[in-house]
């Protein structure tokens, strides 16, 4: 276990934390503002990188272009599928208590899952990475995929914005003043119903983000929704529900644990997650950057 | 409180049950055979289960285009198991007794054949499997009512090791999926390989999630110990993403790598594919010369507008022994058609086969070639210089067998 | 009306092979009643949702698997044994997961239930891993209608205690809880303590069921204890009735038939379960969250009382 081999582990579990963080994130601010644990997060993200997958066949050629024109176009879709979502379903359960807005969501993931199965099939699909991202870069005599780095970029890109979004303008103060204060804000003037669709899509707009960057990563098939949602819910605990700064935390800590912990663990490492989780939700469980929820 | 509870509840039970019953017994007519699929259709078996179906109901065209067996018409029922054992059995009871299915077609999970397999034996109804091979299904719970013409794991992995070991490689590595038929094949392929050259160099297995999709984790941990060959239980889409993220990284410059290259993996991999891997294959078109294959894959092909899966051809292969066996005894009864079912010989889309009587396990083996580009298929790789390991060689002795099976009982 | 459901399986077993099924069925409609009713103690009456209860449905399963094939225990004591462990586990979870309330329970309690489904999953050498424990013995005189019969007497059995502790003045805490914890706390009832008890009952009650339902199959298998599971006693009590005593088994028996039913009515539909399900749970949520036994009770109340 040379150094070398040790950094370039890190930076793969980091790639692999910034993918997780991208979806993790839209969970998170959609239950920070709505109060909703939305389990049909997961196929919103499935369905992004299946409409990714159906987009490209139109193109031909690996030029970055095109898929530059996916990440444009894709998620923005989810998002209006979001929206018809939360404005025909959501809202009629929201003065409802918690356990039937989380069956709802739960039928959802029926439904949307069975949907995709539908209209794509089951078989596994992907975009071909760009060719330009294809190929490797040298880290100290170790070759790291370049879409690995790529995905890197990205994370804290989305990152930035995100936190540009919240903190900096208009719009990102009303969702803040949302998460924290929700009863009052109604008060404030603002349109509360507004606020609660638009947030809702934009936490589409990063499931769909995701989709698309996973399936240039790898195959995607019926089960990516199923598995990427229980992996979300642990970064959204750990971090804490409603705060990005958590779910980038959460992220990495998920993403980075699973890579090192599997040369002492082995099989055993994919207990880490649910490990993780019990444990935050035992010892502290609004998350690390969470607001005590009493 | 509790009386207006109860009868709320003996109503509903009841109505159900009578209606049930009513909704069931339809008239099924005496004049046809039906089989009963318990497939796993939804989740990640369903491309497996479009090639299944497929060949499966191309058999069923032809044969009662052609009168049927014993001129009765087949009739195939179809249950989703959902890859969930207990949903499984519950299906495969339905399609005994409700269904009235006189064979059972088997599913691709493991998991579920094992479950299915009990309820074969307490009904005495044939089932087959085509696609699910777990070796316990012959030995340690094996039944009488079952045959099985797909290669168990115990035949691919030990066929591997025996193909291997006859290569220059020194240190082998190892990647699967965790669960039986990871454990299984690694347990069969480790003690195989100790046996035949021992003192090669074996490095720690890497285990991998089931539904994993993203391999970057586990590719550096695969690599560091530069091993010479990786024999893989990755199969399917997991197999294909484990191929293209690990080619940046330059794991086949170093190693090669043996897995089940079956022919919707390799349609899925696509033009990502390496060439020069050392792939094994369960039932390869492309590479098994016989007059039946290439009719079938013509007719296939014709219907289909697409090659047949390794799946496709075993699952019709079994059908292939059904109706042989049938007309053998001249009767669509399981507890009579079992009677022969040991030693039976019939002619395979891969050739002439038989039903070995210990364990109705046919003797198929396993394909063994290296990828390459092939200008008849465009759009995919094919495995070339194809050798076939034949069961034969690596399938547990008659004792082994026995041994097993008078153990777990 | 009682007698009823003991004749039943009688008259089904006069219609043959199928009747034989709907013995069957009818058998596994019982078990995952109780299971589905024993969610309930800590949904519809402890304002709890918790999202592993299969956890408990899963280790009373493996317990009775492990006991009868690997020590070849006799049934009865296997069956005794199930619930004990069951509750042995809902001890130690519930400790932990009432500590916490509303989401943050509900997501623990699924993490804990993973974690269970992982060790049982990657124990392979205990418990088989995810081909499960198969072969399973069933002593002679417990044929199908036997079966249906002694499952039938238990879940009666357990019925009357559920309903005892519901009505007793333990249950009348927990209701009250339910309604209003703050106050419930002003009051000084210590509201862990009755939350981990209740939470306990109700794992011991999904243990018996987990160990029925491995009789009756002969195997118990990794998938019992899957988060999945835990979602069918969900469905059931919401499609059934959350508040009602007898809903949940209802709501479960009910989707059991519809499956069913859906399915052998045409064979388009086996491939499209999934979404029908989703659209029945969505209907419910949507227009009817007290489930059948509250439409049931909506159409009567016109002429009760």
């Amino acid at each position: 276990m040379t150094p070398q081999y040790v950094v370039f582990m890190f930076v793969n579990g980091l790639s692999q934390g910034m993918l997780l963080f991208i979806i993790a994130s839209g969970l998170s601010l959609v239950f920070g503002v709505l109060r909703v644990i939305n389990f049909a997060h997961g196929s919103l993200y499935m369905i992004g990188a299946f409409v990714a997958f159906s987009l490209s066949t139109f193109f031909s050629g690996g030029s970055f272009l095109n898929f530059l024109l996916l990440l444009l176009l894709v998620p923005p879709v989810v998002a209006i599928l979001g929206f018809f979502l939360e404005t025909t379903l959501f809202r009629r359960v929201y003065h409802q208590e918690h356990l039937l807005q989380l069956l709802l969501t739960y039928a959802l993931v029926l439904i949307l899952d069975d949907l995709v199965r539908v209209v794509w099939g089951g078989d596994p699909r992907n975009v071909a990475r760009p060719d330009v991202l294809a190929g490797s870069v040298d880290l100290f005599g170790l070759a790291l995929p370049t879409y690995n780095v790529f995905i890197l970029l990205v994370g804290p890109a989305i990152a930035i914005g995100l936190w540009v979004l919240l903190y900096r303008t208009r719009a990102g103060n009303v969702i803040r003043a949302a998460v924290t204060y929700p009863d009052t804000l109604g008060a404030l003037g603002v349109n509360v119903s507004w606020v609660m669709t638009s947030t809702f899509m934009l936490g589409c707009w990063l499931a769909g983000l995701g989709g698309v960057l996973m399936a240039a990563l790898a195959n995607i098939d019926l089960g990516i929704g199923m598995e990427k949602i229980i992996e979300s819910f642990a970064v959204v605990v750990i971090g804490g529900l409603g705060s990005i700064g958590g779910a980038l935390l959460g992220s990495l800590i998920i993403g980075l644990g699973i890579t090192f912990l599997q040369l002492p663990l082995g099989r055993w490492a994919l207990v880490f997650p649910y490990l993780m989780m019990a444990l935050v939700l035992i010892v502290r469980p609004w998350g690390f950057f969470g607001k005590p929820e009493r | 409180m509790k009386a207006r509870n109860f009868k709320i509840f003996v109503t509903f039970l009841s109505v159900f049950s009578v209606c049930g019953w009513f909704a069931a017994s339809e008239t099924l007519a005496a004049d046809t055979i039906r089989l009963g699929f318990v497939a796993d259709v939804s989740g990640i078996g369903a491309s497996f289960y479009k090639s299944q179906k497929a060949a499966i109901d191309l058999f069923i065209e032809e044969t009662n285009a052609a009168g049927g067996i014993l001129g009765k018409k087949l009739e195939l029922v179809v249950r989703d198991a959902q890859l969930k054992p207990d949903i499984g059995a519950n299906m495969a009871r339905e399609l005994i007794l409700s269904e009235k299915c006189d064979f059972l077609i088997g599913p691709t999970s493991s998991a579920v054949a094992l479950a299915i397999t009990k309820v074969a034996q307490e009904f005495k109804k044939i089932v087959y499997f085509h696609t699910s091979n777990t070796e316990a299904l012959t030995t340690t719970d094996f039944q009488p009512f079952m045959f099985q013409v797909v290669p168990n794991t115990g035949i691919e992995a030990r066929g591997c090791a025996l193909f291997l070991s006859q290569k220059p490689y020194q240190t082998y590595g190892y990647i699967g999926l965790d669960y039986a038929y990871g454990h299984t094949q690694w347990e069969s392929f480790k003690a195989e390989l100790n046996k035949l050259k021992p003192g090669v160099k074996i490095l720690d297995p890497v285990w991998v999630k089931v539904n994993e999709t993203n391999f970057s984790p586990y590719v550096p941990t695969l690599m560091a110990g530069k091993p010479d060959i990786i024999f893989s239980s990755l199969w399917g889409g997991s197999l294909s993403s484990f191929i293209k993220q690990a080619t940046p990284y330059g794991l086949f410059k170093g190693s090669s790598l043996t897995s089940l290259f079956d022919l919707d993996m390799l349609r899925t991999t696509g033009k990502d594919m390496p060439e020069g891997l050392l792939g094994y294959a369960r039932c390869p078109f492309y590479a098994v010369d016989t007059p039946q294959m290439k009719e079938f894959t013509k007719k296939y092909y014709e219907k289909y507008k697409e090659w047949p899966a390794d799946w496709a051809i075993m699952a019709y292969d079994g059908l292939i022994v059904l109706a042989e066996a049938m007309k053998k005894v001249n009767s669509a009864d399981s507890e009579a058609v079992v009677k022969i079912l040991g030693g039976l010989q019939f002619k395979s889309l891969r050739g002439d086969r038989y039903i070995r009587a210990e364990d109705h396990m046919a003797n198929v083996g396993i394909y063994v070639g290296t990828t390459a580009k092939n200008d008849n298929y465009k759009d995919f790789l094919i495995l070339k210089d194809v050798v076939e390991v034949p069961a034969e060689k690596v399938w547990l002795s008659v004792e082994e067998v026995k041994k097993l099976q008078s153990e777990k009982k | 009306m009682v007698i009823a459901l003991f004749f039943l399986p009688f008259v089904l077993a006069q219609f043959g092979r199928t009747g034989e099924y709907w013995i069957w069925v009818t058998t596994e409609m019982i078990i995952m009643g109780l299971f589905a009713m024993s969610l309930n103690l800590i949904l519809g009456f402890g304002g709890m949702v918790s999202f592993g209860h299969a956890a408990f449905f899963g280790v009373g399963a493996y317990t009775v698997a492990l006991l009868m094939k690997k020590a070849g225990a006799p049934l009865y004591l296997a069956l005794l044994a199930a619930p004990i462990v069951a509750a042995v586990a809902a001890a130690v979870v519930g400790w932990f997961c009432v500590r916490l309330i509303g989401l943050y329970f509900a997501i623990l309690t699924l993490a804990f239930s993973q974690l269970l489904y992982m060790i049982v999953y990657q124990w392979y050498t205990f418990t088989g891993g995810d081909d499960g424990i198969h072969g399973i013995p069933r002593p002679e005189f417990l044929g199908p209608i036997n079966y249906y019969l002694l499952c039938l007497i238990l879940f009666l059995l357990c019925f009357m205690l559920m309903r005892m502790i519901v009505n007793s003045s333990f249950g009348l805490t927990i209701r009250t809880i339910r309604e209003n914890m703050e106050r419930a706390k002003f009051i000084g009832i210590n509201v862990r303590r009755y939350q981990w008890l209740n939470f306990i009952i109700a794992g011991a009650f999904a243990g018996l069921a987990g160990g029925l339902l491995t009789e009756l199959n002969r195997f118990a298998q990794t998938e019992f204890l899957h988060w999945s599971k835990s979602a069918e006693p969900i469905l059931a009590s919401l499609v059934g009735g959350m508040y009602s005593f007898v809903g949940p088994a209802i709501g479960s028996a009910f989707l059991m038939f519809l499956k069913i039913v859906v399915q052998q009515s045409h064979k388009g539909l086996v491939e499209l379960w999934a979404i029908i399900l989703g659209l029945v749970l969505l209907l419910v949520v949507l227009f009817a969250p007290g489930g059948l036994v509250g439409m049931y009770q909506q159409l009567f109340k016109r002429g009760d009382s």
